[in-house]
């Protein structure tokens, strides 16, 4: 079992009210999704394990197990094409859940015009394997997000 | 075995909504189906894990390879997913 932590503070609003329907209709994988708060901030390994994809507005980390979890930094980050962003581990690094991984400020990323909200997702997870998944109220970074049976 | 290379026309590679609706569709099928770059090794490309690790880009070439019933439809629908720009 894995226990997948929060990646950034904020408010919890669910995979369904990410403004993207890859997401929100689980097309990449079940999770849930965070607005962060509208403050500088660093946003961490939601689990322990090797980062196997680093972007600067997405990472991969997956687990002994081989279970991999997504988070992407914003909607349609990937056209800032790494601006307001700045790398804090690299690719192939060993992180722990909680580890800071990427600095960036999801205020800018608004001011930019586009949504900083932060699905994390179960990849290649079967639906039904997620448990205690939230779906609303505030999290603080580093807090239990979901667990993957 | 079906094989086809192609090239990756989406502008952000084969991530985000181009990769998820390559995943969505291979793992609809019921044959194995395999994606890799020039030289490297074959992976599923049923795991959406797996085709995030490999990190096609814009304009990279994939093969395509597949085997069983079905096997060249389903390599044509693939390749029309990578082709697609948006």
């Amino acid at each position: 079992m894995t226990v997948v932590v929060a990646p950034v503070g904020g408010a919890v609003v669910g995979l369904a009210n990410v403004p993207d329907p890859v997401f929100a209709q689980a097309m990449v994988g079940p999770g849930t999704a965070i607005e962060p708060d509208r403050e500088p901030g660093e946003a961490v390994s939601p689990i322990d394990g090797k980062i196997i994809k680093l972007h600067p507005h997405a990472y991969v980390v997956v687990g002994d197990d081989g279970r991999g979890v997504l988070v992407h930094l914003g909607i349609d980050t990937v056209q800032l094409k790494g601006e307001g962003f700045r790398l804090l581990a690299a690719e192939g690094d060993r992180v722990s859940a909680g580890q800071p991984v990427v600095a960036w400020d999801p205020a800018a990323i608004e001011a930019a015009g586009r949504s900083p909200v932060c699905p994390v997702v179960a990849l290649d997870a079967q639906a039904g394997a997620l448990s205690d998944v939230q779906e609303s109220g505030q999290v603080t970074r580093g807090a239990e997000l979901f667990r993957w049976e | 075995m079906a094989e086809r290379t192609v090239r990756v026309e989406s502008e952000v590679g084969l991530h985000a909504r181009p990769a998820a609706t390559f995943v969505q569709t291979a793992s609809k099928a019921p044959i194995d189906v395999t994606l890799s770059k020039a030289g490297g090794a074959p992976v599923s490309a049923k795991s959406i894990l797996a085709v995030l690790a490999l990190d096609v880009r814009h304009g990279e070439q994939i093969t395509l390879r597949a085997e069983g019933e079905g096997a060249e439809e389903l390599l044509d629908e693939l390749s029309r997913i990578v082709s697609e720009t948006k």
